[in-house]
């Protein structure tokens, strides 16, 4: 998977490193700002009140 | 040598037929590593992430608080869920501990802060003033109540009072309550309370569907209350949701607010 996309991605090595650097922060961003706050209250880790 | 051997290995790789199994297994692999690396980042944004953003909202919250009381003194309005109504002091986590606690329970309540059970008492009225609050994240407000100890001090301020509740003798403090650590000066007030609270003690740990904890006498839904009581509830253990850690006090002062003056419990050290 990562070998393919490290193939993709064009120009030298240093550029595709670059490249490969923003995609992670890429993914990173949508999970802290998007996947996470969505999957959060679903999942049962931080339920502080009585009766629910 | 070096360049030469690059030239060999970059001539030769096209020509390199993949092995569907190993291709396979280090998919797999790839993907565990992936996944893991997934849950530890959400490790960090539970435990970390959160806090950040939860910061920002107190903080408009104590804001707007401030002003409301600055410029709406003496004119008393429902409060509106989300918005603050009380602050809560703990001094025996140090002098900077002041949460601005919010009306409501819901999520995004309490990602700004402790926040209200609705319908239970107001601070300092007659029944039970209930506060549930994060333990990890979302600013943890009461990540520590579990070190609290019997008569620490619990001080709400509210527009025009403030309001002192200690934290109730524990479970294995009520024998020999009043000769032991009931005579010293920062008990007075603090006993193990008679009639139907007698089993309303300073710390417990329930199960998250008792919501009879907060009912105005602690554990009996729907009997008319005759003390002043507060309660703190969390989830317990740390990081997880299975319980839910629970802390009564009783109200045993009460002060008019004076500008500029707080009261001598929030100076001394509790």
């Amino acid at each position: 998977m990562y070998s393919w996309i490290w193939r993709h991605l064009p120009g030298l090595p240093a550029a595709k490193a670059l490249q490969a650097l923003v995609l992670v922060a890429g993914v990173v961003a949508l999970l802290l700002f998007v996947v996470f706050p969505w999957a959060e209250p679903r999942l049962p880790f931080n339920d502080v009140t009585a009766g629910s | 040598m070096s360049h030469v051997l690059t030239r060999t290995r970059r001539s030769r790789a096209p020509q390199r037929r993949p092995d569907p199994v190993r291709t396979a297994i280090r998919g797999v692999g790839e993907l565990l590593l992936t996944v893991g690396l997934v849950v530890l980042l959400f490790v960090f944004y539970e435990a970390y992430f959160t806090n950040w953003s939860s910061a920002e909202k107190q903080h408009e919250a104590t804001a707007k608080l401030d002003d409301t009381w600055h410029n709406a003194r003496g004119l008393v309005s429902r409060p509106v869920q989300g918005a603050g109504i009380a602050k809560l002091y703990i001094p025996a986590f140090g002098p900077d501990f002041v949460f601005t606690v919010l009306e409501g329970t819901d999520p995004t309540t309490l990602e700004a802060g402790p926040g209200h059970y609705l319908g239970t008492a107001t601070p300092g009225e007659v029944g039970n003033f209930a506060v549930a609050g994060h333990r990890v994240g979302k600013g943890s407000p009461f990540n520590s109540i579990d070190q609290l100890s019997s008569c620490d001090a619990i001080v709400v301020e509210t527009a025009d009072h403030w309001y002192v509740y200690r934290v109730l003798p524990l479970q294995g403090e009520l024998a020999g309550w009043s000769a032991g650590k009931g005579t010293r000066s920062q008990c007075r007030g603090v006993d193990p309370l008679p009639g139907r609270y007698t089993n309303v003690v300073g710390k417990a740990v329930v199960l998250p569907s008792q919501v009879e904890v907060i009912a105005p006498v602690p554990g009996h839904p729907g009997r008319n209350p005759s003390s002043r009581l507060i309660t703190l509830t969390t989830c317990h253990p740390q990081f997880s949701a299975s319980h839910r850690l629970i802390v009564h006090g009783v109200l045993v002062a009460s002060y008019r607010k004076v500008e500029g003056q707080r009261p001598a419990e929030l100076t001394a050290a509790a």
